[in-house]
């Protein structure tokens, strides 16, 4: 398939609704970038069973399932251990920067995030793959 | 790269304020349904564990939406709630009352901050609530860890534990079947132990759930359907439920948040339509004689099939403005606690019919109002402990909030098992301050009125003063603008209710259309219980009143050509409306009846052309205004020139 065609989807997982819109206006200046969203872990995971995705932004604290353990199950799992994921979690937990990056993290952000850095970031991995 | 660029930025993220607001809301709607619950652990072994991550992942979101819209103060405060929560649930387990104090008046803090910023007025310092917060924080990081782990619930002894497998697929998805709905279905069943993803042999991806349910197989088969499969869990020790109860706030992906303003303007083109289709008909009527019968005929059914599926439009927007108003008791059950904590009194908050829908704009206009009538309750109603044990009372004070709903009215009451209220003092202070005329005996209406007079009581104006809300009178007037009706029932010794009657809805009404004089008036067909057709001769005067007789009693009459000061030539047979209902029934004397519609109810807000007994205005079609009575206000001008 042509690379050039391609609309690239982007799993936004954040469980408070204005951060999902908030990050989805921001990446609305990407090219061919169209993005799904999910309120939870769980959610996220069904997202990934049921429509390709070519990208996470993740939010770490979320009921259900941490967002931990939502990079921790993407990563051993053959089909998409490949997915780049960009955390993006509130300032203030400087140990879970590391700890997230251990795990399989590919970038890590934090909130309050500039909406312009946050599109590079994106745009960047994007490219790379 | 890493620093932000603030100029930007606050023009980008301003975008998201209103949804940052409502977010907001929700918030905290759930943290303060989660605080009444807490109140109840306080200084108990153990904290329910769930209500603790409901209240973190609360401020957690709040911390991180307000840092993001660049309301600092809110950021920082809901930082140290969210700290103090994370002690909590690290350290004792144990929530002492100082720190619930805390945890309370941050969170009233919090509602402030941010409305502050709603309403463009400079942020409450919030140095004193942060230092509290950090007071209690300390303390309870300091008590050995004496707490042991929390226990499961009981009730789920007697359940069996299920091994629940759901695949999720596209066309389930589209169905409306998803990892959200299935969850749910569960917990309604049985109590839900385990949630998690797993990647089954041939690659794809399945949850796995465990709950204990003691529903039956044939209750489970019916999950088949939609993709599920169940067994009986194999007996492992069971991990720590993860959750007991959904969490309130996470809205299901199948909703959607609106700005009421988008459904304002939506009501609005409604409005116009109701008064196209009026103007249709009057149209059509005007055809009647030059068109063909059958062509006619047809119009006409178009014509009124039109009418009824705007109806049915009319209805659907509605229902989406309308909302449980269960949200707002459970506001007011935080400010009981916070009264009750102050004056030392012992009161529980019952209520009932939380699940009662009423119109969105409706609700945040009482909700004030309703807050007086509950702060009075607890201030003023209710007894002190003390008191209620010498009275042989039970020492609890008990409030209820009720909703219901009759027809097209939600009744909300208000009621308290205190003292009730002394006439003699009402009448003493009424007649000291020259608002009463000198009558000796108040029924419960006279009460209300007297109550509700503006300046009439003291404490009422010191509240004000004092930025704690509105008074009696003001409670009355909102009740009455909105088109409700506020009453009284109260008893020495046994307790005060206040009843409020409003309309489910607004905007759009059913009318009388009447014509005094030849102009045209709208009358809101709620308030008429009767029509009478009289002959003019049948009207007798009596002490300066007009009045007819009306099953077996006299009803007086209010002739609208004199109260809003027409010339008028009497015929020999005119119309009664009557208004209220056995002794307090009034008639409202009209030349003729024109018919009934449904009418687009439009406030006048120029004060010109605002007048005493005139509620608004309305188009009926041709083009031309009708004004619309106000049936309160001409009552009390039928009453008034009585004396």
């Amino acid at each position: 398939m042509s690379d050039d065609l391609k609309m690239n989807n982007i799993l936004v997982v954040d469980d408070s609704p204005t951060m999902r819109r908030m990050v989805i206006t921001s990446l609305g200046s990407l090219r061919r970038v169209k993005s799904t969203q999910a309120g939870s872990g769980l959610e996220a995971i069904e997202r990934l069973a049921i429509e390709p995705v070519d990208l996470m932004v993740l939010d770490l604290n979320m009921p259900d399932m941490h967002g931990m353990e939502v990079i921790g199950f993407v990563r051993s799992h053959q089909a998409y251990r490949n997915i780049p994921i960009v955390v993006l979690t509130t300032k203030g937990e400087e140990s879970s920067r590391t700890e997230a990056l251990a795990a399989g993290a590919t970038r890590y952000l934090t909130k309050p995030f500039d909406p312009r850095q946050l599109a590079d970031v994106v745009g960047s991995l994007l490219q790379a793959s | 790269m890493d620093k932000q660029t603030p100029d930007n930025r606050g023009e980008f993220f301003d975008q998201f304020l209103d949804d940052y607001y409502a977010e907001c809301d929700e918030h905290l709607v759930s943290i303060r349904r989660s605080l009444v619950t807490l109140e109840d652990e306080v200084d108990a072994r153990t904290v329910d564990r769930t209500l603790l991550d409901n209240l973190f992942r609360s401020f957690h979101t709040l911390k991180g939406i307000s840092g993001m819209v660049g309301l600092g103060a809110a950021e920082q405060l809901a930082h140290h709630l969210e700290s103090y929560l994370r002690e909590l649930r690290e350290g004792t387990g144990v929530l002492s009352e100082s720190g619930f104090e805390a945890l309370v008046a941050g969170v009233s803090l919090l509602e402030n901050v941010i409305n502050a910023r709603r309403n463009d007025q400079p942020a409450p310092s919030i140095d004193e609530i942060v230092q509290r917060l950090q007071a209690v924080s300390t303390d309870s990081a300091d008590v050995e860890k004496t707490a042991e782990s929390p226990t499961e619930k009981s009730d789920v002894t007697t359940a069996r534990r299920w091994e629940v497998e759901f695949t999720p697929t596209v066309e389930l998805a589209e169905r409306g079947v998803n990892v959200n709905t299935v969850r749910s279905r569960l917990q309604e069943i049985g109590q839900l132990i385990q949630a998690k993803p797993v990647v089954k042999d041939a690659g794809g991806i399945a949850f796995e759930f465990v709950i204990a349910t003691s529903a039956d197989k044939t209750t489970l088969a019916s999950f088949e359907a939609d993709g599920l499969s169940f067994k009986p869990a194999v007996d492992e020790p069971a991990p720590r439920p993860k959750e007991t109860q959904p969490v309130p706030t996470i809205a299901p992906a199948s909703v959607v948040r609106v700005d009421l303003d988008r459904l304002d303007e939506l009501m609005r083109i409604i409005g116009e339509l109701v008064i196209s289709r009026t103007r249709l008909d009057e149209q059509l009527t005007e055809l009647k004689r030059s068109t063909p019968p059958a062509l006619w005929r047809s119009l006409q059914e178009t014509s009124l099939s039109m009418s009824r599926q705007l109806r049915d439009l009319r209805e659907s927007v509605m229902r989406v403005r309308m909302v449980q108003i269960g949200e707002s008791f459970e506001r007011m059950t935080f400010v009981v606690r916070d009264l009750a904590r102050e004056s030392g009194k012992k009161v529980i908050v019952q209520f009932s019919g939380g699940e009662t829908e009423i119109d969105k704009f409706l609700v945040e206009r009482m909700m004030d109002p309703l807050m007086h009538l509950v702060r009075n309750a607890v201030s003023h109603g209710l007894e002190t402990a003390a008191e209620r044990e010498a009275q042989g009372k039970r020492t609890e004070g008990l409030l209820s909030l009720s909703a219901t709903t009759a027809g097209e009215k939600i009744i909300i009451k208000i009621a308290d098992d205190g003292r009730g209220i002394d006439r003699n003092l009402v009448l003493a202070r009424a007649n000291a301050r020259g608002l009463s005329d000198g009558d000796s005996h108040l029924d419960d209406d006279a009460l209300l009125n007297l109550l509700c007079t503006p300046g009439f009581s003291t404490r009422d104006e010191a509240d004000r003063e004092s930025g704690r809300g509105v008074g009696m009178d003001v409670v009355k007037k909102a009740t009455e603008e909105l088109g409700g009706r506020i009453s009284l029932a109260t008893k020495v010794g046994e307790g005060t209710t206040f009843s409020i009657e409003l309309p489910l809805t607004l905007a759009i009404a059913e009318a009388l259309i009447v014509s005094v004089n030849g102009q045209r008036f709208a009358v809101p067909q709620s308030a008429v219980t009767e029509v009478l057709e009289v002959e003019s001769s049948s009207t007798k005067v009596l002490e300066n009143n007009e009045i007819i007789p009306y099953r077996g009693k006299v009803l007086p009459l209010i002739r609208l050509a004199r109260v809003f000061e027409m010339n008028h030539q009497r015929g020999d047979n005119f119309h009664v409306l009557v208004i209220g209902e056995e002794t307090n029934a009034v008639g409202l004397a009209v030349d003729r009846i024109l018919g009934q519609r449904e009418i687009v109810v439009r406030a006048i807000k120029d004060p010109l052309a605002q007048s005493r007994g005139i509620a608004g205005a309305t188009e009926l079609g041709d083009q031309r205004v009708v004004l619309i009575l106000d049936i309160t206000a001409l009552r009390q001008l039928a009453t008034t020139a009585k004396h």
